[in-house]
């Protein structure tokens, strides 16, 4: 399937710029925003102004689901991967929006340029001082995205929460209606995620997990200062273990040698979702001699940790009732 | 008769002290296996690893999986991918006579990574044990076009033409390998690990898999001392003593195919053992191919087993791969035995 990957991409694009060329006149379909001046502070603390609210956005992958789920669709999207396989733009319907790139550091600015976007969304990035697009690294010919409109997004920090919170207040800068009840439900429905998942974690004190990357030389344990929403499990009251000593140069995780990767004993692990796969964790023990030497890994208690790409309520909710469910499922005594 | 015999007696000489010689290197391999199998990013006590390998069963503490799954299987395929490589890079400097000659000149580590980054891009596989057999193939398919490129033309594969078409070789696949992963993260990330070739995570099934060409090929290597040594003459001397210039060279290259190939397909390119080892050998053999090469079969071996014992020691809880421990211990000591040592001409 993996194989057919890019072909498909290529058919999707294809598809996707055969409907946008026909209907580019139509222009975006946002909902009409309040007349007169517009006005939006982003998480770089700057203010980005126009005399009306903007209506013809290019946005990045997460972000524009973000504004999609509040009904506001952009009319053009670059992601870091393809559309087709990007964890926040695979379920959505992409019809009419221009893919400007579909993977990290490459934007085709020229294609950008002809739909005449009046805002650019990426999530500013407080580390590296740039939004989604523009961060060292990317190509020149890329950056240049920002040249075409104002660039704002809402800060990547310490809480998906907050990061879906500054997407509410953006689209409804921006027009939408985020109290009407279709738009409402989504939060509705994570803020009952959130109870249930609180409850389930209340139910079972003691209760440790860790965030885990296996990979084939080594072991990666994620530092939750670094991952926003394992910070958000935290404040929901999960006990999420924090590495001793993470990598000083790359302190997103702490490595282990696979000679030391009983040196967590956590009762859950959250495993990075990028890899996980239902059977994922009796193909790692079978390959990986001391994968089991992790109890919670002999006993099956995985389940996938949606990694650094959570921008929705809606997605929030979905993932964080999976998490509910491996919790209540999950033994407090497994680890130590 | 005097002329005749002088190169004889020096040569059995030499033989006195180069046969023990080597049994001391097998001495001190032995020993460095040990610390292999003993030391690594994880304490365990001295008398588990013994008690593990006494019973050779894994009991189910982690003492006696780290010592059985992990450390053996590791210090075996050291053991193995190591003789390969010195004794391939021993061998093709000899056939090639270029002093620079190793597995990463003739291709066969672009070869490698081609065949990996196809395997990864294209058929969307993933994991060190599916890699293996796609970097052996490359390995191999890139000493043949090597090999193939270098024959075109009336004189053959000469040492020059097959040096340029390595080079040549070797910089076009190594651009088509980029340029896919540039444009293709994933497969970047994929490829990093395997590119600084190292010994960690791979384990029985990787050993098992490799183990039978590597020691067919040791075995085959061995066989071409004399042969070597011809060539070392001039072509147009080894033809005059006889010998098939045109059989051995292939002879040759389809042994170090096996070897390097095998050796890269395990654990990723690894640098520098295949181009030092053999000069460090010569250094202590003199000229003589039938010394050179089980020389350098020994020590290479020795080399990457105590770089990986480094790595492993100075990194934990982390691990270094070999490959860095390698490049940073081995060119300054690389620099020192060129400035400092007369190397013998190949």
């Amino acid at each position: 399937m993996r194989a057919w990957r890019p072909i498909l991409a290529v058919v999707v694009l294809g598809a996707a710029l055969a409907g946008c060329g026909s209907n580019t006149d139509s222009g975006g379909e946002a909902p009409a925003a309040a007349a007169g001046p517009w006005s939006f502070t982003g998480g770089n603390g700057q203010t980005v102004k126009a005399d009306k609210a903007p209506t013809r956005i290019i946005a990045h992958a997460g972000e524009a689901a973000a504004l999609m789920s509040f009904g506001i669709k952009p009319v053009g999207i670059y992601s870091d991967e393809p559309v087709k396989t990007d964890p926040n733009l695979k379920n959505l319907d992409l019809t009419g929006i221009t893919i400007l790139g579909e993977e990290w550091g490459k934007i085709d600015v020229e294609k950008a340029a002809s739909l005449a976007p009046d805002l650019i969304v990426g999530d500013w990035w407080p580390a590296e001082k740039a939004h989604s697009g523009m961060e060292e690294g990317v190509d020149e010919k890329s950056k240049k995205l920002a040249e075409l409109a104002p660039v704002t997004g809402v800060s990547q920090g310490k809480s998906i929460v907050e990061l879906a919170d500054g997407y509410e207040q953006l689209a409804k800068s921006l027009g939408a209606k985020v109290d009407s009840p279709e738009i409402a439900a989504n939060k509705k429905r994570f803020e009952e995620s959130v109870a249930k998942f609180k409850e389930a974690v209340a139910a079972k004190p003691g209760l440790s997990v860790a965030a885990m990357s296996p990979a084939d030389d080594k072991l990666y344990v994620a530092n939750p200062e670094y991952a926003p929403e394992l910070l958000d499990l935290k404040s929901f009251g999960l006990d999420v273990l924090a590495p001793g000593s993470p990598d000083p140069g790359f302190p997103y995780w702490e490595n282990l040698s696979w000679e030391n990767a009983d040196k967590y004993q956590p009762d859950l692990i959250l495993w990075d979702g990028r890899s996980f796969t239902p059977t994922a964790n009796d193909e790692w023990g079978k390959k990986q001699p001391t994968w089991f030497k992790i109890k919670a890994a002999k006993a099956g208690a995985t389940v996938a940790w949606p990694a650094f790409w959570l921008h929705t309520y809606g997605d929030f909710a979905t993932e964080l009732d999976k998490l509910t469910e491996a919790v209540k499922a999950a033994d407090p005594n497994v680890g130590s | 008769m005097s002329v005749a015999s002088r190169p004889a007696t020096r040569g059995a000489r030499r033989a006195s002290a180069l046969g023990p010689g080597l049994a001391a290197l097998c001495g001190v391999l032995a020993l460095v296996a040990f610390l292999s199998v003993t030391q690594g990013s994880r304490d365990i006590d001295l008398s588990e690893v013994l008690h593990a390998l006494r019973s050779f069963d894994d009991d189910g503490s982690i003492g006696s999986t780290i010592t059985l799954e992990l450390r053996v299987p590791r210090t075996l395929l050291g053991i193995l991918v190591g003789a390969a490589l010195g004794v391939a890079g021993a061998i093709l400097q000899g056939v090639t006579r270029n002093p620079l000659a190793d597995a990463g000149i003739m291709g066969i580590n672009s070869g490698a990574a081609a065949f990996v980054v196809f395997a990864i891009t294209v058929l969307g596989l993933r994991g060190v044990g599916v890699y293996v057999w796609f970097a052996f193939a490359g390995a191999i398919a890139a000493l043949i076009l090597v090999y193939a490129i270098a024959s075109l033309g009336r004189e053959g594969a000469t040492p020059v033409k097959l040096a340029l078409a390595g080079a040549a070789v070797t910089a076009g696949l190594t651009s088509v390998t980029s340029g896919i992963v540039m444009t293709n993260v994933d497969a970047l990330n994929e490829l990093r690990f395997w590119t600084v070739g190292s010994l960690a995570g791979r384990y029985a099934p990787i050993l098992t898999g490799v183990a039978p060409f590597l020691l067919v090929g040791l075995v085959a290597a061995l066989g071409f001392g004399r042969a070597l040594n011809g060539l070392a003459l001039g072509e147009d001397m080894a033809r005059g003593l006889g010998q098939h210039v045109g059989r051995t060279r292939i002879a040759a290259f389809a042994v170090v195919a096996v070897l390097a190939g095998a050796a890269t397909a395990a654990c990723g390119p690894i640098v520098f053992v295949g181009l030092v080892v053999p000069h460090i050998a010569r250094f202590i053999c003199g000229p003589d191919y039938r010394w050179i090469l089980p020389y350098s079969m020994l020590l290479a071996p020795i080399v990457l087993l105590l770089a990986d014992v480094l790595g492993r020691v100075a990194g934990a809880p982390d691990e270094v791969q070999v490959g860095v421990v390698l490049g940073v211990v081995c060119a300054p000591a690389f620099v020192a035995i060129v400035r400092y040592a007369r190397l013998s001409e190949v």
